[in-house]
């Protein structure tokens, strides 16, 4: 027994800086104190009781997990799409994806297997992970576009992008389809009124912005009241018929 | 009587018991320890800073408020990079603008259709680390003129006290801009008293009036011209078109993380030609950077934002573009750095060759 057991020993003593193989060890400690050192091909000499304190050097059970890399089967929102390696925490990966079945581990034969063919090329249902997302948030918008109380406008599309840029989304001017009609202004009848525009994701998604025009006056005595809460008050729609004034092209369907 | 006798007796009696124990060493003479002892007690004793407190009110004095703040230095490096074209900012980093792009969204939403503001200040917001070359000591607060080559209306009252010799270059100065030019005769009324010099913000001064300048000097303090604040120079038009024209701004440190230091200036009005800002923007930004301290691999200016009253969008931009973003010592090569920091260094190290040439 301790003939073997020091047998090891003989290995682990040779280098003590490094180890030679990876060892799977929860808690990585350090001798504190250095054993007694001994020639080649000798027996080495007997560890005493100091020789068995160490020191901790790493406790892996703290220590954060690697990503790993899978393979998804399916479209997964916020994720990927089908065939996409993507590199998730583990946690995330064996629970939300590996059990549902949605994802499979990344090895050759998975990655040829649940690769993208050509039929699912030409399918896009989703031009990318967070593009549904984006249209959800912008469904549940209530956009208040400010234009001016005493200068005369016209709503355009920049109007729109620079109000939805307040608001916290960024969008480029030529995914903005205004509605048909002129909305010319100030005009008080139009106050607090609900209009829609189309917004165009990735030249794809498309989702139905609700916009309120609100009158500003550049001069603070001049202002409206402020109504709390407007967001929530029901709307009004700006042209009058709701079927008429919605300008909305039907979303594509989700496959 | 007796009782004084015999308490002078004990007194005596006393002091020769004093005598006696002045000749008898019962420990040794000199009670210093060894010398080791001494450096090791000497070394424990570490020197607590007594920090300077102001005056606490008595009714907050005991009171232990243990709060945990935020770190002031903004860091969004472990958001995504946005994929799609539309997108919702707070899932993402901050969108990095050109000046360019920043300047007319800012003129989008000041546009008379909207805000109706097309003369509106452009801020620009700076972000520092104040941290200086050793660990922690910081860089102090800073007060500084920035040149500019675009003037435009600061709103500021800036007068300027300019002293030389000379007729020519008092017309000069004149000429320049500045409110009052004299020579010793104006350092004489000063000395009167006909002239106030709490009117003017800035004194300018050529070299060959200084020794009866420094007459004044008490008188001045902080006013009184240095090198150091370029108050003082050869180049009068020069120094005079600066302060009267130039952006004035403070660092601060933030009062409780002491490596957080902003600067909020305005480079300009909306109005301006974009180019023009641009300009304005860089010497401004070329000005904070000349205060740099010496620390290799580190950032001094962290995020510059541009912000414009009414609206309260704050728009990043990269600095980096007219700036180096790290220091880099001239003889040493192999940092990473952008394009403009090597031609920067290029230059330096050119003209270090040049000096040593000489």
């Amino acid at each position: 027994m301790l003939k073997t057991w020091s047998c090891s020993a003989i290995n682990l003593l040779k280098s003590t800086a490094t180890l030679q193989q990876q060892v799977r060890t929860t808690f990585v400690l350090k001798r504190k104190y250095d054993p007694l050192l001994h020639k080649t091909n000798e027996k080495p000499r007997k560890l005493r009781a100091k020789h068995f304190i160490y020191e901790l050097v790493e406790d892996t059970n703290i220590k954060r997990r690697p990503n790993i890399e899978v393979v998804l089967k399916t479209y997964v929102e916020g994720v990927g799409d089908k065939g996409d390696v993507v590199s998730v925490r583990p946690n995330f990966a064996y629970n939300k994806l590996l059990l549902p079945g949605l994802a499979v581990y990344k090895t050759d034969e998975n990655l040829t297997l649940y690769a993208k063919t050509e039929e699912d090329a030409k399918v896009v249902s989703h031009s990318s992970a967070f593009a549904q997302r984006t249209v959800n948030v912008i469904e549940r918008f209530s956009l208040s576009v400010v234009m001016n109380k005493d200068h005369p406008w016209v709503i355009e599309p920049w109007h729109i992008k620079a109000s939805l840029r307040k608001a916290g989304i960024h969008c480029p001017e030529e995914c903005i389809t205004m509605p048909e009609e002129r909305i010319e202004g100030p005009d008080f009848n139009k106050e607090g009124k609900e209009f829609y525009c189309t917004i165009t994701v990735n030249n794809l998604e498309k989702a139905r912005l609700r916009c309120r025009i609100h009158h500003w006056s550049t001069d603070p005595s001049d202002r409206l009241p402020y109504t709390p809460e407007y967001w929530k008050m029901p709307p009004e729609p700006l042209f009058g018929n709701e079927s008429s004034g919605e300008n909305v092209e039907t979303k594509v369907e989700e496959k | 009587m007796f009782s004084l006798i015999s308490s002078m007796r004990s007194v005596l009696v006393r002091q020769q018991n004093v005598d006696k124990l002045r000749s008898l060493h019962t420990t040794p003479l000199c009670e210093a320890a060894r010398k080791g002892t001494r450096e090791k007690a000497r070394k424990k004793k570490v020197k607590v800073e007594v920090k300077k407190v102001g005056f606490i009110p008595h009714n907050q004095r005991d009171k232990k408020v243990n709060l945990q703040r935020q770190n002031l230095h903004f860091d969004d490096s472990w958001k995504q990079v946005p994929q799609d074209n539309v997108y919702v900012l707070k899932y993402y980093r901050w969108p990095v603008y050109t000046v360019a792009e920043a300047i007319q969204c800012h003129r989008e939403t000041h546009h008379p259709s909207i805000y109706n503001v097309p003369n509106a200040p452009l801020n620009v917001e700076i972000e520092l680390d104040m941290q200086a070359e050793k660990k922690n000591r910081f860089v102090d607060n800073f007060q500084r003129m920035a040149m500019i080559p675009h003037k435009f209306d600061h709103g500021e009252e800036r007068k300027i006290l300019v002293f030389t010799k000379g007729n020519e270059e008092i017309s000069e100065a004149r000429q320049a801009g500045a409110s009052l030019v004299g020579g010793i005769e104006l350092i004489k009324d000063i000395t009167n008293g006909e002239l106030l010099l709490s009117d003017y913000q800035f004194v300018i001064a050529h070299p060959n009036i200084l020794p009866e300048l420094i007459a004044l000097r008490g008188l001045m303090k902080r006013k009184f011209p240095n090198p150091r604040s370029e108050t003082l120079g050869t180049n009068l038009a020069e120094m005079i078109e600066r302060f009267s024209n130039g952006i004035s701004y403070t660092a601060t440190k933030d009062e409780h993380q002491q490596d957080f230091g902003f600067i909020s200036t305005s480079v300009g009005t909306l109005d301006m030609d974009t180019t023009k800002l641009e300009e304005n923007l860089r010497s401004l930004l070329n000005d904070v950077n000349s205060v740099r301290p010496k620390r290799e691999g580190e950032h001094f200016i962290k995020r510059v934002l541009l912000k414009s009253p009414p609206s309260s969008e704050r728009l990043k931009i990269d600095a980096f573009k007219y700036i180096p973003e790290f220091y880099v010592k001239t003889s040493n090569k192999t940092s990473a750095k952008s394009n403009e920091a090597l031609d920067q260094e290029d230059e330096s190290s050119e003209k270090q060759q040049a000096i040593a040439a000489q």
